[in-house]
């Protein structure tokens, strides 16, 4: 199986970025749909086959060649975007028949929202396996590029301020960011080290310990800061609830549940490989630092009476903070934690931000204000607001109790019993925030449904709200065996 | 790279964050690029290559660039000026504050020369000022620009030359970014009748 790797890893982020084209060459708007989902299937089928070799090797050290880097995180990541990106494609059709766009043709807009949608993931499917920083850095940021345009694509003044806010401060971010490669780089060719290759992750890591440590540290901080702007990390979180809340749901659940744990994990092996330098005190409190801020900074903001999506986005910003601590703490309970975080959160957020499309379509004021008794209006999309709630709050059996209760334990046992006290805090009044938002908005006192509404994407939330509902239930399941595995022991040691 | 043109790229950043029409922001820009590659392509002599082309292609920067600076300036005629936030001098002072502080601050980075570094290092403090001090779209696209140029300054003193792949795929990035970004002014001038984001702030809570 691992002789197709090299094949694989050209192949994932190739599929979508040569089929970005396709759709340019639709007649119809219909047209544009069926090639953007003739895209998209093998797409996902690609980037699951690489998943499941990457995670199918358990224990064993990661893949790599010239420019590619595949380990127990880059299977998990691929997983994640392989199946969020499938999902949004399928369910864009709905979202785009719905839209009206103002400035250009029906045909004109989807052909490029797909283009664009195509590009991104191609993009966040090329993060988690390229095996260079100066290359990831060169991704990431086109991912700002490609997502940028889909942020505004409605049009409304709105999206427009959120579009531009994410691309200001995400690119001034990156900058820093680049500032932080760079310095590497100068230190690297001091050494001898010239060329791209002087910036491949192991050839990095290889030689962290001779370089030195003030330079590094500079290094290190610009990294983790620019790349903190890009994963929503309080206090640069600013553009995150925006473009959250203002981006086509779709698009929305492929920012939240793909492109921000693509970039956390880029930001997890910086950790890894400078820590031989700058020291595993200092890297594991940047991340715990980042980590106790965002989940302290969201749980305000859940308890607010916000619109649906825009409480996804601080939900987003808290879950990105548990997945940040415990990364921090470090230890392999901890990472076992992490791996189901990443998974049951993008299930969970993902369905959270496809449940806004039949939603919007009974009730347009939902995108300003709280939605109120769903259930009333629409049961099938009460439903998936629940399930997606319920993960997400961490209620049992859902994935991210188990998750995060690993996370905590793992703390304890690295001796951050005050840290772990403090996140149990935010974490049981985040929790109250999203129960205190499923009894009001889902279950609570609604208006009674308009007639003549069409029915399509009910039935494509009732269908998503089975599978991901299922594949959130067997992530616990299969999170239980995760603790001890060896798996999680050689990502404990490091993600390279 | 001589201390001119290093000097030359500072002075002409913080002439961005002071000048209040945009012809002779993109003028100063477009020098500062110059600036640039000039110094990239004395540095040029006995390295690869691959770090001339990158040189070349920064001094084609400074020539594609400010036309299409220039032709979104065109297509986006402001009635009147915006009304600054803040004063010339208190922008000016306030940038150049920001720049000595993080040369104060700032360790040095290993290049073995200081005076380059810390003037990469204000030049990208510079961009982050003129994007927070300046209202006017076109001037933030103008702000990532200069930190942009901070960033490639170090780069191009790296010894034996970082890597072209990599200032070539950053450049590649930029333009990617710069067109996104002056399409998003051109909508946002579209929907406002101006460029100000000032008046882009209906999203809070």
């Amino acid at each position: 199986m691992t002789s197709f790797v090299p094949i694989l890893a050209a192949v994932v982020p190739a599929l979508p970025l040569a089929g970005a084209l396709l759709p340019l060459l639709a007649r119809t708007p219909n047209g544009a749909d069926r090639l953007g989902l003739a895209v998209a299937f093998p797409t996902a089928v690609a980037a699951l086959w690489l998943a499941v070799i990457a995670l199918a090797r358990g224990g064993q050290p990661a893949l790599h060649g010239h420019w590619y880097l595949v380990d127990g995180a880059s299977g998990v990541l691929l997983a994640v975007t392989g199946v969020v990106g499938l999902c949004s494609a399928v369910v864009s059709p709905a979202y785009l028949r719905a839209h009206r766009h103002g400035s250009s043709s029906a045909h004109d807009s989807r052909s490029w929202y797909y283009s664009a949608l195509l590009l991104f993931w191609a993009a966040l499917l090329a993060v988690p396996i390229a095996g260079n920083l100066a290359v990831v850095w060169l991704l990431v940021e086109a991912t700002t590029a490609a997502s940028a345009l889909l942020v505004a694509f409605s049009g409304v003044r709105e999206a427009l301020e959120a579009g531009w806010k994410y691309l200001v401060l995400t690119t001034l971010g990156l900058s820093v960011a680049l500032l932080g490669i760079v310095v590497l780089a100068v230190n690297q060719a001091r050494a001898g080290r010239h060329g791209l290759s002087a910036l491949d992750w192991h050839a990095i890591q290889g030689a962290a310990h001779a370089l030195p440590a003030s330079a590094t540290l500079v290094a290190f901080v610009l990294l983790l800061a620019g790349l903190a702007t890009k994963i929503g990390w309080a206090p640069v979180h600013n553009w995150l609830p925006d473009a959250h809340s203002e981006a086509p749901a779709p698009i929305s659940a492929m920012l939240s549940a793909a492109l921000l744990p693509s970039v956390l994990l880029v930001a997890w092996r910086v950790k890894e490989t400078l820590e031989p330098s700058v020291g595993a005190a200092t890297t594991r409190a940047v991340f715990i630092g980042f980590g106790l801020a965002s989940i302290l900074v969201a749980v305000p903001f859940l308890w607010r009476a916000l619109p649906w999506k825009r409480l996804l986005a601080y939900s987003s910003l808290e879950h990105m903070g548990v997945i940040a601590l415990g990364i921090g703490f470090g230890t392999p309970l901890a990472i076992a934690g992490v791996v189901v975080h990443i998974a049951g959160h993008a299930l969970a957020k993902s369905l959270g931000f496809y449940a806004a499309l039949p939603l919007l379509q009974h009730d347009p004021a939902a995108a300003s204000q709280a939605p109120g008794g769903v259930a009333n209006v629409s049961p099938s999309t009460a439903a998936a607001m629940g399930v997606s709630l319920v993960a997400l709050a961490g209620l049992p059996p859902s994935p991210l109790f188990l998750s995060e209760l690993l996370i905590l334990l793992g703390g304890i046992a690295a001796g951050y019993a005050l840290v772990s006290a403090v996140a149990v805090i935010g974490l049981a009044l985040g929790f109250l925030g999203l129960l205190h938002a499923l009894i009001e908005g889902v279950v609570g006192e609604g208006t009674p449904r308009p007639r003549g509404l069409p029915r399509t994407p009910e039935r494509s939330i009732v269908a998503l709200t089975a599978i991901l509902g299922t594949a959130l239930l067997a992530l616990a399941a299969t999170g239980l065996l995760l603790p001890g595995s060896s798996f999680v022991e050689t990502l404990a040691r490091g993600v390279l | 790279m001589s201390s001119v043109l290093v000097n030359a790229m500072l002075a002409l950043a913080l002439g961005v964050i002071v000048v209040r029409r945009r012809s002779v922001a993109i003028i100063a820009l477009g020098a500062q690029s110059l600036a640039l590659s000039i110094g990239a392509l004395q540095l040029s002599s006995g390295r690869s290559g691959g770090f001339l082309l990158a040189a070349f292609v920064l001094l084609s920067k400074a020539v594609v660039l400010p036309a299409l600076l220039y032709a979104l300036m065109r297509r986006t005629r402001e009635a009147r000026l915006v009304v600054a936030a803040s004063g010339p001098l208190v922008r000016l002072a306030g940038a150049g504050a920001l720049a000595l502080f993080a040369v104060a601050v700032v360790p040095p980075l290993g290049l073995g020369n200081t005076h380059i570094e810390h003037a990469a290092v204000a030049l990208v403090l510079i961009g982050i000022a003129i994007v927070v001090a300046r209202r006017p779209a076109f001037f933030q696209l103008l702000g990532l620009v200069v930190a942009e140029n901070g960033l490639s300054l170090l780069a191009v003193s790296v010894p034996g030359g970082l890597s072209y792949v990599i200032e070539l795929g950053a450049l590649f990035d930029l333009a990617l970014v710069v067109t996104v970004a002056a399409a998003f002014a051109q909508r946002i001038h579209s929907e406002l009748g101006t460029g100000d984001t000032e008046l882009l702030r209906a999203l809070r809570d």
